[in-house]
């Protein structure tokens, strides 16, 4: 098979879906006073990162699909068209997906990528489109290396990480409370991911999940959202501006400052760039393992419940 | 999607959203009204902190907080609040607070001050200073 096959750009056409499911829901939670909070400047940024998002892609698209194009000419795999490929791709590129998305939350330089998607204090449909600029810099294209090697066309990976992305795009949303029993056993639902969304220590680094919730239960990271915890939305530590340069670029520069500090060792620079979140060569600053310890420190009758086990 | 129709969608689609939000009222600035909202607001930054004394800027933008670690500001973020520790160096300037913050996630913050809270706040950063 030739480089020449082509997929519909489905994330582009899906941006009309966007716009229409955005005003639904602002709509819905003006005349019902719940399902959520909107702000005018908060939502404004979103829809800019997620414009940004698609003009990066644009420009830097190229970068991952020269990688994959390599690949493709490298391995002697081809599994074709079909339906059925294409649905095992999915679901394969759906579990990349889980790495690629548990590593942005805990290798540092990948976070800095990633960070942009979750610095609002909101959880709306805009903030589904609060994407990052700068994921062609954390190399994370090298996790979709395997699907390729193994005969998946790249188009068609991409194709699928595109129907992966519009999936996510609903569950982005506090006027849907559960599903039924049997789509929260399997899929990323609103609930779940709220809870991906949370500040508080309890709902910290967990449900990585794209579409299908059971890569967290396989792999131990799924926690449930609880009835009496509410989700604070945002990040431990909020940023505090609505400039879209500032919400895409603030964690590479911080990293770029902590790495340059004076009287460091070689290993505690790569330290600040690769270690997750929070870490310090000095202590001073908290992960998220030690943020749920303190936590636990002050309320230690939450050890053992979803989160703290 | 052909660039020529996603590019103006886009445009005009965020403008649109803008405009209905902001017609709807959502563009509304949180109100620190008191201090125990401004103490709830910097517990949630700081849990592990405790808080000592705080000095409401009066105007419902902010709150100068003593903790326990130290000297720090909260101040009406959109609908929401953000919190911050102050550097020893931090000053009032006249009439307002102005800071610049080491994180580029925050940058620059001015916050102006009625003239009853100068006096306030000069008091406290300077005796946070001691």
């Amino acid at each position: 098979m030739d480089g020449l096959v082509s997929f519909p750009d489905v994330v582009s056409w899906a941006v009309p879906l966007f716009l229409a499911a955005i005003l639904a829901e602002l709509v819905w939670i003006h005349l019902s006073g719940r399902g959520g909070r909107y702000e005018t400047r908060d939502a404004v940024t979103s829809l800019i990162m997620g414009a940004g998002s698609v003009a990066s892609g644009i420009i830097l698209g190229f970068v991952a699909w020269g990688f994959f194009m390599v690949l493709w000419r490298i391995t002697p795999l081809d599994l074709g068209l079909s339906w059925p490929v294409i649905v095992i791709c999915f679901i394969l590129d759906d579990l990349r997906y889980y790495w690629v998305h548990r590593f942005g939350h805990r290798i540092r330089w990948v976070w800095a990528s990633h960070v942009n998607h979750h610095s609002s204090q909101h959880y709306n449909l805009t903030t589904a489109l609060r994407q990052t600029w700068t994921g062609t810099f954390t190399f994370m294209m090298v996790i979709r290396a395997p699907l390729i090697l193994l005969g998946f066309h790249p188009a068609m990976v991409l194709f699928v990480g595109g129907l992966n992305l519009i999936y996510q795009f609903w569950i982005h949303t506090e006027a849907i409370g559960k599903m039924p029993r049997w789509f929260e056993a399997v899929m990323n639902t609103p609930s779940h991911h709220r809870v991906h969304h949370g500040r508080n220590a309890r709902y910290l680094d967990c449900n990585y999940a794209g579409v299908l919730i059971i890569w967290d239960k396989m792999f131990g990271t799924f926690v449930p959202e609880q009835e009496d915890e509410k989700v604070d939305y945002g990040l431990v530590h909020n940023i505090g501006t609505f400039n879209p340069l500032r919400v895409a670029f603030h964690e590479w520069l911080s990293i770029a400052r902590d790495m340059s500090q004076r009287g460091l060792t070689l290993r505690e620079r790569l330290m600040y760039a690769i270690a997750p979140p929070g870490w310090s060569h000095d202590g001073s600053r908290k992960a998220s393992e030690a943020l749920k310890a303190a936590h636990l420190e002050q309320h230690p009758e939450k050890a053992g419940t979803p989160g703290f086990d | 999607m052909p660039l020529e129709i996603l590019g103006p969608l886009v445009v005009f689609g965020i403008l649109f959203v803008a405009v209905l939000l902001h017609l709807l009222g959502y563009s509304r600035r949180v109100n620190l009204r008191d201090e125990a909202q401004a103490r709830a607001a910097w517990v949630r930054e700081f849990p592990d902190t405790k808080v000592l004394q705080v000095a409401m800027a009066g105007n419902g933008r902010a709150a100068l907080v003593m903790s326990s670690a130290g000297a720090g500001i909260v101040w009406a973020f959109g609908a929401d609040t953000v919190a911050r520790r102050l550097s020893p160096k931090a000053r009032l300037h006249g009439d307002h607070i102005a800071l610049r913050f080491p994180d580029y996630g925050t940058g620059q913050l001015r916050i102006p001050l009625p003239p009853e809270t100068v006096a306030q706040w000069r008091d406290l950063l300077h005796e946070g200073e001691q």
